[in-house]
């Protein structure tokens, strides 16, 4: 249900978790049902934390991109390394759009932080550089109102449907 | 250029997590990360159940999924465009990821949250490699072809099979840098593995032995798959605690629990693999590294045609060795010294035929069987020369039939008489022959309680 004008569907310590050294993974699908997914590059969460804004880059997205524009729903997947926390966000609608001013630096210190966090679970930093690469090219932003949020940690509540704390 | 699943085989270690693109029946997408993808063959992969979550109530509904894997040195990502088929609940694919699947859980500390439910099997429709920068650096690797090459060569050169199993220890230390490694083979019973040789360890662990399903090397055996683990893992360690579980709830004859078994304390990686001859398991090559992440699939698909080369090899000379080449005139004339010294008590047990030196364990089972036997024929009339064929139609030893392979008990049972006595030694004279050396008396005795 979407929320009226009652408290955001995401609190302000996920918003901040959204905002971390997390991985993201976009999925949407075609006409067929067909799923698309594809890596995304940082993330913005609005002030009053009821849009998120996820960066995907041209080149590395172009299915998902189709389907987004073709109006189907999407799916965004937020998981931190080093703790396994996993939150699953979900729009009945992705708008793509340009990046805004700010934007690009966002999707720079997202990359840089992710870089740092896995280097310190062990990966090398030019397997890092090369991951996070992407966070430099021709990007758009794909935005949407979160209609649900998932607890997806591992574990026994993965799958839980996670409503707004009143 | 569609890339083969095979060569992308590296993003399949679950070393970089992956992730799964569904879409539910109204039409919504999820999308969820994976611990591991399973490679299954060039048009398969499986991934692990573990929970009944909205992955899966999406492929009930709709088989179709698309995954995302990440190669964990190029950092390049594969979309994978997936049908689901089926799952299995049981079998070498299960077994192989549930090891798996063990082995990244006890790494990510989360052993007491993943737990196989069963391997859902997906056909790859389409594989594509999402642009992006690759890292140039690569790993250094041993060269495995060469290092195959270079140990099969030396295996042709083996005559006997207990040459053959040390020069084919040799060979891996040497050609592949595989410090510890051990071969089991398979009991008759087909419960059990007996450890036949090994190299790398302070104490050889020869006579040691596992029940099929227990540790990595039975489960190996159980459902005749190779295993790979690149973690520390304790559910496929071997301690005596869980070996003496087993020995006392082991149905028939005990699990030799006196002997330990030599594998280290603790392993980073682990590999094992079945050695087949036709569809009967002869052992099975386990080799392991201190180091996490040791072993690729490439050392695997080595080891296997090894094994395979092995099986072969050590069946046709198991095979000749039932057939005694002409006694060799040079070595009957050897004059065999007198025994001198004090006298050694050696008792024998008929339950489990356990034999004891001066109240020492040595051996049970088969090898304590046939070492009695040679002492008494020994004592009864002097003999000194054996061959492998009369104690093959000796029914007293109640030997299984010509699966058992008798010259690996022998190789057992000399090595096991090296390491613990040394005025007893089985000295092979030829091909199916072989000499009992004792240089103290002995002072034989049955005992008829257990």
């Amino acid at each position: 249900m979407p929320q009226m004008k009652s408290d955001p569907l995401l609190d302000a310590k996920q918003a901040a978790f959204l905002g971390g050294p997390v991985a993201i993974n976009v999925a949407s699908h075609d006409a067929a049902q067909i799923p698309s997914i594809a890596r995304a590059y940082g993330c913005r969460i609005s002030a009053d934390r009821r849009e998120v804004v996820v960066f995907l880059s041209k080149r590395c997205a172009q299915a998902i991109l189709r389907d987004l524009a073709a109006g189907a729903p999407v799916a965004a997947v937020f998981s931190r390394p080093k703790t396994h926390e996993t939150l699953q966000i979900k729009g009945a609608r992705g708008r793509i759009q340009p990046l805004q001013a700010g934007d690009r630096a966002i999707m720079r210190a997202c990359g840089a932080a992710f870089s740092a966090e896995i280097m310190l679970l062990g990966y090398s930093a030019s397997f890092s550089d090369a991951l996070m690469a992407p966070a430099n090219d021709d990007a758009v932003g794909v935005a949407f109102m979160p209609d649900a949020v998932f607890e997806q940690t591992p574990g026994p509540k993965a799958g839980m449907r996670l409503e707004p704390k009143p | 250029m569609t890339p083969s699943l095979r060569s992308l085989r590296r993003c399949f270690e679950g070393a970089v997590p992956a992730s799964i693109a569904t879409c539910s029946p109204d039409g919504m997408p999820n999308v969820a990360k994976l611990s591991h993808v399973h490679f299954l063959d060039d048009a398969h992969v499986a991934l692990s159940y573990q929970f009944f979550n909205k992955t899966r109530e999406n492929i009930l509904h709709n088989a179709r999924a698309t995954v995302e894997v990440v190669d964990p040195v190029s950092a390049i990502h594969y979309t994978l465009w997936l049908e689901y088929l089926r799952t299995e609940t049981e079998g070498p694919l299960f077994e192989n990821m549930k090891a798996r699947l063990a082995a990244i859980a006890s790494h990510t500390g989360m052993s007491k949250v993943f737990r196989l439910l069963g391997s859902d099997v997906y056909r790859v429709l389409g594989v594509e490699a999402v642009p992006g920068e690759a890292n140039p650096e690569t790993s250094a690797r041993v060269d495995l072809l060469s290092g195959l090459r270079a140990c099969l060569g030396e295996l042709t050169a083996c005559a006997d099979l207990a040459h053959l199993l040390d020069v084919m220890l040799a060979g891996l230390e040497r050609h592949w840098d595989i410090r510890h490694s051990m071969l089991l083979m398979l009991d008759p019973d087909g419960k059990r593995l007996y450890t036949v040789a090994s190299r790398g360890y302070a104490e050889s662990g020869v006579g040691s032995e596992v029940r099929v399903g227990e540790g990595i090397v039975g489960v190996v055996a159980g459902a005749r798959t190779p295993i790979r683990i690149g973690y520390a893992v304790q559910e496929y360690r071997y301690s005596q605690a869980t070996r003496r579980r087993f020995a006392d709830s082991a149905d028939g004859e005990a699990l030799e629990t006196e002997i330990p078994f030599p594998g280290l304390a603790e392993a980073g990686s682990q590999l094992a693999v079945p050695l087949m001859l036709g569809d009967r398991l002869l052992g099975v090559l386990y080799v392991e590294s201190p180091l996490e992440q040791r072993f690729t699939y490439e050392d695997e698909d080595a080891l296997v045609v090894l094994a395979a080369h092995l099986a072969l090899s050590i069946d046709f000379l198991s095979r000749a060795a039932e057939h005694p080449a002409e006694a060799s005139a040079k070595l009957i004339a050897v004059a065999v010294s007198e025994p001198h010294g004090i006298p050694v008590q050696i008792r024998h047990f008929p339950a489990d035929n356990s034999v004891f030196v001066d109240n020492q364990y040595l051996i049970k089972g088969v090898a304590g069987a046939i070492i009695w036997k040679l002492l008494r024929e020994q004592a009864e009339t002097g003999r000194a020369e054996f061959t492998n064929r009369e104690l093959r139609l000796d029914a007293s030893l109640k030997l299984p039939d010509v699966t058992d392979n008798l010259d690996a008990r022998l190789i057992l049972l000399q090595r096991r008489l090296a390491e613990r006595c040394a005025f007893l030694a089985i000295e092979k004279t030829g091909r199916g022959r072989f000499r009992l050396n004792v240089t103290r008396p002995l002072q034989l005795g049955q005992s008829t309680g257990n």
